[in-house]
């Protein structure tokens, strides 16, 4: 009896080795609540974007569209001209992404392992540049690019991050120098013996050793790159929009379709249209994420992002 | 003595070649530095004490001194406004991020099936959280609670708080979800943090005779103060350049094409909110200095 109790005790409370029945009931109640939580409303953008006019004012049709709409997603590619749209964001967010990853990671296996005067006083600007909210920097570089007659074109954007700055390049040469310095330094001295030099090491050493580091700051920089709209909706006013800034454009055309006077109608009848363009919007970097995630999730334990 | 001189010269040429490579490798990124980030807070700095007039020629500065400021404080109540808004909503959000992503963390760091599944629904957001899709999304009100429109609870403030503090607190209830969707930089951060904690310290303590709950405050919490300050002030910059709180964005773009106020103008609210931002932070690693270095000796 006495043994019969305690086993019913570990297997509902747990002991040592593991969770018990009711705590894993629990974590998984939690999670589970949490996890719907996030993602309430990107199924809602799902679950709108198939909606007709009619579902949509029909407040018993919830979740579920009596019919798949398949309108909106055509109206939707059509208005934010995807195609074109499409390359635009993939220009800007793949050559930010390359940029920020090959100048990133030789400044922060600089800070890391090469020892030189003023080093610490350098790293210092460095996270002093991560502090400045980009609101102070926007109208000189707005003037900068217009000296520089690269205002209207995606290398207004790009030029900032191919030279390791840009979209919160400061956090990604600190995420590099934190994964290099963890490395051990038995490396380095062995190729150094051998008689390579710094660069011979950083590029057949360091770099194949970093690729949980290079996969964690593309994705991030990627994404983030894809999303941008505030200095991106500043410097690109006219054509070549990437995706996140025909958002915005999509919304006046919209409005000029319909309401046309500027105010706010009492119920949005281009829902359906907007959440159609958003998921076209999202997707690309959707598939990104999917493809990279089981590296990513794994790596980020992996880059001792800091120590 | 030929033998110890020349092995001499080989170590120095070894550092300083060292030192070289070092600038070397940093050399892009020092000249990003200077084109990108100094000299643009050095232009901004010079023409927030001017007023900038375009002529055909090009652009015409006229000293004003500290014109532009006075003006922020003295006679813009948008500007003022709109700091303190974004200092209450900041008060409420960095707190609700900070302990969120905390305790999600946690979660995601026991051992049970299917953490890895959750914990690529918990890096989602790292997706959208930005930009525009999660503007419309939550202007769609998707991502407030439904448990708002349920029981009232805008009523329910309204009646017993002052107006002061129940408008913030409202705001930021209508977009809690959106706001727990900025926490997957600093979940990741967490479980970054709680790698670095070695198992041996838990089988010991659980050999003592530790519950899991002592051993969450006196254990984890303390070897994860580092990682907590650190996810304070990555929110706090995160949550100061963001768009979705954030009025003072657009008012500094609208300013510019003002014609009576201008870039001078614009720039003179870019050094104040960049100056307000600095003192916070500055406060923040003050205050944390002593708790985070005693709770951080390992």
């Amino acid at each position: 009896m006495r043994h019969w109790m305690n086993r019913a005790r570990t297997l509902l409370l747990g002991d040592m080795e593991g969770m018990g029945v009711i705590a894993l009931l629990l974590l998984y109640l939690l999670l589970v609540d949490v996890a719907l939580m996030y993602l309430n409303p990107f199924l809602y953008m799902l679950s709108t974007m198939f909606k007709t006019t009619a579902d949509l004012l029909d407040p018993t049709v919830k979740w579920i569209p009596t019919s798949m709409e398949w309108a909106n997603l055509k109206l939707a590619w059509d208005g934010l001209q995807f195609p074109k749209a499409l390359k635009s964001s993939l220009t800007i967010s793949l050559a930010s992404a390359g940029g920020q990853i090959v100048v990133c990671s030789l400044a922060g296996y600089s800070f890391a392992r090469l020892k030189f005067p003023g080093r610490n006083l350098l790293f210092g600007l460095l996270v002093f540049s991560f502090l400045i909210p980009p609101q102070t920097l926007i109208i000189p570089l707005y003037v900068l690019y217009r000296k520089l007659d690269l205002l209207g074109s995606p290398m207004a954007i790009i030029t900032p991050a191919l030279l390791g700055h840009g979209l919160r390049g400061a956090l990604f040469v600190i995420i590099f120098r934190q994964f290099f310095s963890t490395l051990p330094k038995e490396l380095e001295d062995a190729a150094l013996i051998d008689g390579a030099g710094p660069f011979r090491v950083y590029w057949k050493v360091m770099v194949p050793l970093a690729k949980p580091a290079v996969l964690v700051v593309f994705l991030f920089s990627f994404v983030w790159h894809w999303n941008e709209t505030f200095i991106t909706g500043l410097v690109l006013n006219g054509s070549d929009l990437p995706l996140s800034v025909s958002l915005s454009h999509l919304d006046k055309v919209l409005r000029g379709m319909y309401g046309g006077d500027g105010t706010e109608p009492s119920f949005d009848l281009n829902e359906t249209i907007r959440m159609a363009a958003s998921f076209l919007i999202i997707m690309p970097p959707l598939i990104v994420y999917l493809i990279a995630q089981r590296w990513f999730v794994e790596g980020v334990e992996r880059t001792g992002l800091v120590e | 003595m030929i033998g110890t001189s020349n092995r001499k010269r080989v170590r120095l040429s070894v550092e300083s070649q060292q030192a070289i490579s070092g600038y070397l490798f940093l050399l892009p990124w020092l000249v990003g530095l200077a084109v990108f980030v100094f000299y643009p807070l050095g232009y901004s700095l010079y023409m927030s004490f001017h007023k900038i007039r375009f002529t055909g020629t090009g652009m015409k500065f006229e000293w004003k001194g500290f014109e532009n400021y006075t003006y922020a404080f003295l006679s813009d109540n948008t500007f003022v406004a709109a700091l303190l808004s974004i200092l209450k909503n900041s008060v409420l959000v960095i707190p609700i991020i900070v302990v969120f992503s905390l305790f999600v963390a946690v979660l995601l760091n026991l051992k049970f099936k299917g953490r890895m599944a959750f914990r690529g629904i918990f890096f989602l957001p790292v997706i959208f959280s930005t930009g525009q899709v999660l503007t419309e999304i939550f202007n769609q009100k998707a991502g407030s609670l439904d448990l708002l429109n349920n029981y009232d609870v805008a009523g329910f403030l309204a009646a017993n708080l002052p107006k002061l503090w129940a408008d913030p607190i409202l705001a930021v209830l209508n977009m809690f979800v959106v706001i727990l969707w900025y926490s997957g930089v600093q979940i990741l951060l967490y479980l970054a943090g709680l790698q670095t904690i070695s198992t041996n310290v838990y089988e010991a303590s659980m050999i003592d005779g530790a519950t899991p709950w002592e051993i969450f405050w006196k254990i984890t919490l303390p070897a994860l103060t580092p990682f907590i300050l650190l996810n304070v002030i990555y929110t706090i910059v995160d949550m100061f350049t963001l768009p979705l709180l954030n009025p003072v964005l657009s008012m500094i773009t609208a300013n510019m094409t003002n014609p009576n106020l201008g870039y001078g103008y614009s720039a003179a609210q870019g050094w104040i909110y960049f100056v307000m931002v600095f003192l916070i932070l500055l406060l923040v690693l003050a205050a944390a200095r002593k708790t985070v270095y005693n709770g951080a000796e390992r």
